[in-house]
């Protein structure tokens, strides 16, 4: 269990971004943050794995205190949670298989890894993860020649390489075409339920909060406004939405809005994406 | 808020109001112009026009400062302001002429145009700053010197240097030579007649006949008076080839003689024999010079023996071309070195931790704005004071301004890191060298590799015309070529020059294009 014990926050410049927040996350779940930009989602994500220091406050998982870590025990923990972004972060530079195995660099020996050399074991590792999110055909290409959805699932690909226990999304879709947004919140949501990753994700759009989330939290200003359950999600209106969001909330569009609080897979979103979802899901799922 | 009709109207009323009233004249117009007679550009300023009457006024006085300059640098010798004006008008008339009705132009332009500024009161058109830029371009004319009429007379003449310099190639080869020569002694003056030379088989041989003569002299009223005429006659020479007569005076200058104010040339027969007549030429001898002299007639050939070679001033253009590519190499090579460490400094996302750092930062940026203002050229003069002539010297200067120049241009680039991968790579559990490698490192090697081959491009270049001041290289290589008005190997020095060049170009903004 992830428990945050009043995370606070205040950058150099004196802002607060998060006051005194506390909760818990159990193991296998699907935790989505909500609210308005600069109401702390990213530094409550950023905190998780302190690529942002907090300022007081604790965060312990299963009894092992991450706020307290030093350097090695940090990079321990940081390897087994796993990370994917809004801009997805990939170097562009590198190949996408180079990308892929960088998410195994917290297991490497430092030198080994200065040469870019990875053993067979990690190889056959990357191209199994590469499998399993459809981009068996990219594996040589420069990063940058793929499309925004095609680096999202490089990104979820190379957070699987961790083989982390948590994965950690910051607006994992808010850079895409809103229909790509279901393939890659399935594959999140596949990882959650599959393999029992704990999902800890922040998002925009109350369809897929309703869709995909078990659990809730709203931040405005910093604060933990809104605390619900799956239950709670689905029974929630637009007004109360909006009420804790603010007036930036939308649903992705009339026709998907329909479908999916009651649809159980993603692979009905009429996407690009969706026919290497379906190629992925048979042969990840063994 | 939306604003009723009145309102709206109300409004726009208050700011045409005020637009006027900023810019109602102060004077009526033909005062207006009478002011801008008196001081060109005071008719504008009363007439709330002041960015404008300022300007007229500016260049109506750098234009008559400038005139009046030039006017008195013509008349400098002439005591007296008319009389030096005369003098002025009568050495440059057309420049004295046309720059002075081009000021008064402009004069009574800026006077009308503030006739209009104070009638119209909006701004007339720009023809007054049109004239204001002719009596310019009139002045420029004269202060740089420009003389089309010199450049188009000179041109024949300029022509042959030209030409030798555009097609040198028939410099680029040479053939190695043999001479073949005999000789014979003449006496001038009173003595024992020198003895004929014993032929020897197999071996060029000259007779001369008579052996004591006079040389062509002058009388007392300068007319020329010819010399004795002689005949030679050689045996045992190569057959059909040509053959030059060359005379040495008993100071033992060599020179060629002429008859009929041409060159003694002519072909030997089948059997490599010759006669040929010819006046003893004339020699200044000095006043002091008494007595008998021998003076000694050689009849010389030369024939080219093997196939083409190329000649020293290609071999030396070639070396020189070399040593002047791995000057720039070099340069190159140094200023990477040296500015990798520095661009690190002058880069402000890396520096902005504390105000030590960012004082650190401002101070390397400023010592690299400086180095890089400084022409290597002039690097160029300081590193030849220090280390001597030669091509080190080049290196040191090119190598100065590159570390200047890459240092800004990598600073940049680690400026332009993008954080996301880095963060990226962090999130993975990676330490910090291992973030270096996969988030920093792939960034920052492109452009890198740009900037640097486009240095090297920039400093081969450079170092073509660093020899002109000492700095070694080709440069070093053209001018004395030039000093020596040795056209032929001067073309040679500037066809490598632009060989290289135009290649090195081509193929570093290839290698840039691929990296990108």
């Amino acid at each position: 269990m992830l428990q945050f014990t009043n995370l606070s926050k205040t950058y150099d410049d004196g802002t607060q971004a998060l006051k005194e927040v506390s909760f818990s996350v159990e193991p296998g779940e699907f935790l989505v943050v909500i609210g308005l930009s600069g109401s702390g989602k990213s530094t409550l994500l950023r905190c998780t794995n302190r690529l942002i220091e907090p300022t007081s406050g604790s965060i312990t998982w299963d009894g092992l205190d991450i706020t307290g870590a030093d350097g090695a025990q940090l990079r321990t923990i940081r390897r087994r949670i796993g990370m994917i972004f809004q801009h997805f972060n990939l170097v562009k530079r590198l190949s996408v298989i180079n990308n892929v195995l960088s998410g195994r660099l917290g297991y490497l020996d430092t030198w080994k890894s200065m040469l870019y050399r990875f053993d067979s074991e990690d190889q056959t590792r990357a191209f199994r993860a590469l499998e399993r999110v459809g981009l068996t055909e990219q594996t040589y290409k420069r990063a940058s020649e793929l499309s925004g959805g095609q680096q999202q699932r490089v990104g979820i690909a190379r957070a699987l390489m961790q083989q982390p226990e948590i994965i950690l999304a910051d607006e994992p879709v808010a850079s895409l075409d809103p229909v790509l947004a279901h393939t890659i919140l399935g594959y999140l949501e596949r990882l959650n339920k599959e393999d029992g990753i704990t999902v800890i994700c922040s998002l925009h759009y109350l369809d897929l909060v309703q869709r995909y989330a078990t659990k809730v939290i709203g931040l405005r200003d910093g604060r933990v406004v809104y605390r619900g359950t799956s239950e709670d999600i689905r029974t929630m209106t637009d007004a109360e939405f909006k009420d804790i969001y603010g007036q930036e909330a939308e649903r992705v569009g009339a026709g998907l809005a329909a479908r999916t609080p009651s649809s159980a897979s993603p692979t009905g979103a009429p996407s690009s994406g969706s026919g290497s979802l379906d190629s992925g899901s048979t042969e990840g799922a063994e | 808020m939306a604003k009723t009709p009145q309102q709206k109207e109300q409004s726009r009323q208050a700011r045409v109001t005020a637009r006027t009233a900023a810019q109602n004249p102060l004077v009526a117009p033909p005062i207006a112009a009478i002011a801008s007679l008196l001081i060109p550009g005071l008719g504008q300023i009363l007439s709330r026009q002041t960015q404008r009457g300022v300007l007229i006024f500016s260049a109506m006085a750098t234009g008559g400062g400038i005139f009046f300059w030039r006017v008195a640098e013509l008349g400098r010798r002439v005591q007296g302001f008319f009389p030096s004006i005369g003098r002025a008008l009568e050495r440059s008339p057309g420049f004295v002429g046309l720059a002075a009705g081009a000021l008064a132009l402009v004069w009574l332009v800026a006077a009308w145009d503030a006739f209009l500024c104070s009638r119209n009161r909006k701004r007339p058109g720009s023809g007054v700053f049109a004239l204001v830029l002719v009596s310019f371009f009139v002045l420029g004319w004269q202060i740089a010197e420009i003389d089309v009429v010199k450049m188009v007379r000179q041109a024949p003449e300029a022509l042959p240097p030209l030409s030798r310099v555009i097609w040198p190639w028939s410099a680029a080869i040479t053939f190695e030579t043999e001479s073949l020569s005999a000789r014979a002694e003449i006496l001038v003056g009173e003595g024992t007649p020198p003895t004929r030379p014993v032929p020897v088989e197999d071996e060029p041989y000259l007779l001369v006949e008579p052996n004591v003569g006079s040389m062509t002299s002058q009388d007392a009223n300068y007319q020329p008076v010819p010399g004795t005429r002689i005949t030679l006659s050689g045996t045992n020479f190569a057959a059909n080839t040509e053959t030059e007569i060359w005379w040495r005076d008993p100071l033992g200058n060599e020179f060629r003689p002429r008859e009929d104010s041409k060159y003694l040339i002519f072909q030997t027969d089948n059997e490599g024999e010759f006669q040929l007549e010819m006046t003893m030429p004339y020699r200044m001898a000095p006043p002091s010079a008494q007595g008998p002299f021998l003076h000694t007639v050689e009849a010389r050939q030369v024939s080219r023996v093997g196939g083409p070679q190329a000649s020293e001033a290609l071999k030396m253009t070639i070396s020189r071309m070399i040593e002047t590519i791995f000057m720039g190499m070099m340069a190159t090579f140094f200023g990477i070195i040296f500015s990798l460490p520095v661009s690190f400094l002058a880069a402000r996302n890396i520096m902005s931790g504390s105000r030590l750092t960012m004082a650190l930062y401002y101070i390397t940026r400023a010592i690299l704005n400086i180095i890089r203002s400084i022409e290597p050229l002039i690097w160029a003069l300081i590193a030849v004071v220090w280390v001597g002539l030669g091509p080190f010297a080049g290196i040191v200067a090119l190598t100065l301004h590159s570390i200047a120049a890459l240092g800004k241009l990598y600073s940049e680039a680690i400026e332009g890191i993008d954080g996301g991968p880095i963060e990226a790579i962090q999130a993975t559990g990676a330490n910090r060298l291992q973030t270096i490698m996969f988030g920093v490192i792939p960034q920052m090697i492109s452009p890198f590799i740009s900037f640097s081959i486009y240095r090297w491009d920039i400093n081969v270049r450079m170092s073509t015309v660093i020899g002109l001041v000492g700095g070694g290289g080709i440069g070093f290589l053209l001018v004395q070529y030039i000093r020596l008005l040795d056209y032929r190997s001067a073309g040679i020095a500037v066809w490598f020059i632009a060989i290289t060049v135009a290649t090195l170009d081509y193929v570093s903004a290839e290698i840039r294009n691929r990296l990108m």
